[in-house]
């Protein structure tokens, strides 16, 4: 596909000692929009808070620069967005890159590090860099109010750091907030350079940094370039506080981008060419004629939700994850397919094309006519109905709905507490182990790997995404019983030693 | 028992080894016990040969406050090597430098085992039994050390026995009570990129200190022949308490015990130099450096108590923050409301997501006409019909009828309960209400 043809995208950059949980749901809403999301794991992070002591901003900028220019051709349109730090990262990037292929996110910009929860010996960070040695051994820890005004969500986050959780370091070396003093004398100086979009979001009740910042950015860029949202009930991680649906709205607004669940998806612009609304649906009918339904999830946003009519086996709004397995159940069920497709109509982004869903076992011959409702947006598929003209006729050979299997249940059971043993464990496995839970776990909760090979710079992301691709066909319930055995052996090893 | 315990720690820990932190800690104890001796005698009595008070104790008493027993060997360690150094420098000899290192350790051992029992390491200064324990460990250390050193006097038949037990034990005591707990306090400092003292606390607190250390320095710079400026300092001896506990108040007990520490400092070395309010004597303790002592043990135990009492509240604060998420949590996941009705008053509580199962915050649901407000039209009369009903006889009841929210009608089951009191009569109404379908 040449970058013209290509669907829209956005390259995220999370924070200081984060992970991509700094930006909440952020990659599933743009996913979800039609946007191809890129993200990568800075430098010193992903491991463990004593290697960030050796890293220097230089790193991190040249690891968005690399991966920037990595991605940068692939699309018409790239928009930058960054939390925390990684708006620092994302403003630098637009700066030296001379950025005006999209827009620019800042989301809680720290450019000054006044929030009214900082300490007050804020100020002594400049003389305690000069003590040599200390930078790199002093631990600046993190603490309530952790950046969340939530206190429910802040509840969670707090069990997560005692339970010693990998999704944010819990301590940063002072030499890291050196290397983020320096980013942000950087920023101070680059801003007035940038001349793309940008919109920065800002809590006013930010603990961390203050709207000072937000101001700050907003009257360099100025030229009538910059905007700003303020936040009226969140704290510094705005993403995942109240705020965070006032946040996504604003930032796919800003992006252009649809907003799929919120009603108007059908009604969208669907940013699709008639050859390529044509093209698409070509693809789709091929599959379901094949009796490959599952696939259809490679051309969907990750929330695409299949809505089938009756009261059978098959019935319901089967959405996200739950899509794969109806779509296994379905194809199990006498090799059902849909098939003699007529003449679609389309009518902007949704297209309606008569069809024949048919099926057979050794008892029956299902031929069940009616209609299949498709919505597309940017090149995805958002959503699916079928419209039988007598349902009864599918719900008399599919059956009523299963009572749930016993040995299915206790399968899932097994899973969920594995999953939830699998954090509490008291040591950290190593790390081949660490991915291969990972692994099983992908493969069990969303099948076959999807998505992009991440770039060379992305080491961490690179190595999960070979390791979840080694399990390519295995089933749901195999990757579900094999990543319960390993967290079981694990757990022993730890009562053993 | 706790004899034998003690013991029994000591030979476990020696049975561990030394590894390099424990001869660091060694080391860094000895260091600060040079250092705090150093700084002790230049409040001590030249003419009288008795120390105003000693300080040097204080650190590694501070130190077994926040640590595990298992880890108070190298500090007992450290506090025998100081010891051991400083007794030649004033001229002890051979045998009583031992004596006195050895009585360094005992003493020592001795107020931590008591601090310890009552309120286990690390004490975090969030309870009054915090300060307990500081204070019964700084007693306990001084007592010991001056009935040891008294027997000792007298055994050897030195002259005043009882003076030398008076001296050692205010001495100490008060020197326990500014040292250890600042040691304690600073030792559980973590740097932090958000939380803890805020900078406006911070300003607030440096006014009050700041004006806390004027007014000792003044205070305590009178002549014994005063002019009437200073007789009037004089008249002021306790206004230095009213800056003191604002600074305890804003920050904390690393500030407190920090600004006591300097403040008692000023007090004592002024007071052993003929200065300041106590020097003409005749209190209770009918000595000016007595009194300056207990000045000085005053402001310590003042800061302590107004800091810890603070964190108690922040704490018991916290522990209701929590328990009320839980519960909101809990409530919430079952897509419940709780509230509490008092037919009496009208008043009424809710508790829950109101705003995402009715549409209207729980704040704004304080009167049962509000509440009603939210019930569907056709159901309004006979909701309120039950609830008067409810309010008379408060007997258990059930009923289903339909509550307009922002997803539509949905019909609900509010189940309530009566609690009485001592009396039997009607208290409160409880009741619990869960959302069972959306009908519209």
């Amino acid at each position: 596909m040449s970058a013209a043809a290509a669907p829209d995208a956005a390259f995220l950059i999370h924070g200081l000692g984060g992970t991509q949980y700094d930006l909440g749901s952020m990659h599933k809403r743009l996913k979800n929009a039609g946007l191809v999301t890129y993200s990568l794991t800075l430098p010193g992070h992903g491991t463990t808070p004593e290697d960030l002591a050796s890293v220097s901003a230089e790193q991190w900028v040249d690891a968005v620069v690399g991966k920037y220019r990595e991605i940068r051709d692939q699309h018409p349109t790239l928009h930058l967005m960054g939390m925390c730090m990684g708006s620092l990262l994302a403003a630098l990037l637009a700066e030296r890159e001379r950025h005006d292929k999209g827009n620019l996110i800042m989301l809680a910009p720290p450019v000054y590090i006044d929030g009214w929860a900082t300490p007050w010996y804020r100020f002594m960070r400049p003389v305690l860099y000069r003590i040599p040695g200390l930078p790199r051994r002093m631990k600046i820890e993190e603490e309530d109010p952790y950046g969340i005004k939530n206190e429910q969500l802040r509840a969670i986050v707090k069990a997560k750091f005692e339970r010693g959780e990998n999704f944010h370091y819990r301590w940063v070396p002072l030499e890291c907030l050196r290397q983020v003093d320096r980013l942000r004398a950087m920023v101070m100086k680059a801003a007035s350079h940038i001349r793309c979009p940008t919109l920065v979001v800002h809590a006013r009740e930010d603990e961390l940094t203050s709207l000072r910042s937000a101001n700050f950015m907003v009257e360099t860029i100025g030229g009538g370039r910059a905007r700003m949202v303020i936040l009226e009930d969140s704290y510094h991680m705005i993403c995942v506080d109240n705020d965070k649906e006032i946040v996504a709205k604003n930032v796919l607004e800003f992006v252009g981008a649809a907003l799929p669940g919120a009603g108007t998806s059908l009604a969208n612009e669907p940013r699709m060419s008639a050859e390529d609304l044509a093209a698409a649906l070509k693809v789709v009918l091929a599959r379901l004629d094949a009796g490959e339904m599952g696939t259809l999830r490679e051309l969907a946003i990750p929330d695409f939700v299949w809505v089938h009519p009756g009261a059978n086996a098959v019935s319901g709004a089967h959405v996200g994850k739950a899509f794969g397995s109806f779509a296994e159940r379905f194809g199990a069920l006498g090799n059902a397919r849909f098939t003699a497709f007529g003449t679609p109509v389309f009518n902007r982004g949704v297209v309606l094309v008569p069809a024949q869903l048919v099926a057979s076992n050794d008892s029956a011959r299902l031929a069940s006519s009616g209609a299949l409702l498709f919505a597309f947006y940017a090149g995805k598929l958002l959503e699916a109905r079928w419209f039988a003209d007598q349902s009864e006729l599918e719900d008399a050979f599919f059956g009523k709905p299963p009572a749930p299997d016993n040995a299915a249940v206790a399968l899932d059971a097994a899973f969920a507490t594995a999953a939830a043993e699998a954090k509490m464990l008291t040591r950290a496995p190593d790390n081949a182990t660490l991915l291969e839970l990972y692994a099983l776990y992908k493969q069990a909760d969303a099948g076959n790997v999807v998505g992009d090979r991440p770039g060379v710079l992305d080491v961490v992301g690179r190595a999960k995404y070979d390791a979840w691709s080694k399990l390519k066909g295995v089933s749901r319930d195999e990757a579900m019983r094999n990543y319960v055995a390993l967290v079981g052996k694990l757990k022993g090893q730890e009562v053993t030693a | 028992m706790h004899g034998w315990h003690a013991a029994s720690v000591f030979v476990a820990t020696a049975k561990g080894g030394i590894s390099l932190g424990k001869v660091k800690t060694i080391f860094v104890v000895a260091a600060a016990y040079l250092l705090l001796s150093a700084v002790s005698a230049y409040f001590a009595y030249s003419d009288q040969d008795a120390w105003g008070v000693w300080l040097a104790s204080g650190f590694g008493l501070g130190l077994l406050f926040v640590r595990p027993r298992a880890d108070w060997m190298p500090v007992l360690a450290g506090a025998f090597l100081g010891a051991l150094i400083v007794e030649p420098l004033v001229g002890s000899s051979l045998v009583d430098t031992l004596g006195y290192a050895l009585i360094e350790v005992i003493v020592t051992f001795a107020g931590g085992a008591v601090a310890a029992m009552i309120s286990p390491p690390p004490i975090r200064f969030t309870s009054p039994r915090d300060v307990g324990a500081v204070v019964a460990g700084a007693f306990v250390l001084a007592l010991t050390g001056a009935v040891i050193v008294g027997l000792w006097g007298e055994l050897a038949g030195a002259p005043d026995a009882w003076r030398t037990f008076r001296v050692w034990f205010a001495g100490n005591f008060v020197g326990m009570l500014l040292v250890a707990p600042f040691i304690a306090a600073w030792a559980q400092f973590r740097p932090k990129r958000s939380g803890g003292l805020t900078m406006s606390s911070f300003a607030g607190g440096a006014v009050a200190c700041a004006l806390f250390l004027i007014c000792v320095s003044v205070l305590f710079a009178t002549h014994p022949e005063r002019s009437m400026l200073q007789s009037f300092a004089d008249d002021l001896t306790y206004l230095p308490f009213v800056f003191f506990v604002v600074v305890a108040l804003l920050w904390g007990t690393r500030g407190a015990t920090l600004a006591a520490l300097i403040g008692a400092m000023i007090a004592i070395a002024q007071t052993v130099r003929g200065l300041g309010p106590f020097i003409d004597g005749g209190g209770l303790l009918s000595d000016a450096a007595l009194n300056a002592q207990g000045y000085a043990a005053a402001l310590a135990m003042t800061g302590l108590l107004v800091a810890t009492l603070v964190e108690a509240q922040r704490v018991a604060a916290w522990r209701a923050r929590e328990w009320k998420t839980r519960f909101e949590a809990a409530i919430g996941a079952h897509g419940m409301i709780a509230y509490e009705w008092a037919p009496e008053s009208g008043q009424l509580v809710v508790s829950g997501d109101t705003t995402d199962l009715i549409g209207v915050p729980a704040q704004k649901l304080a009167t049962l006409a509000d509440w009603l407000a939210c019930v569907a039209p056709q159901d309004r009369n006979a909701v309120a019909e039950r609830f008067g009903e409810r309010g008379t006889g408060g007997a258990a009841d059930i009923m289903r009828y339909a509550m307009s929210g922002p997803a539509g009608i949905s019909t609900v089951v509010d189940e309530a309960r009566a609690i009485h009191d001592h009396d039997g009569a009607l208290h409160r109404i409880v009741g619990i209400v869960r959302t069972t379908a959306i009908t519209a």
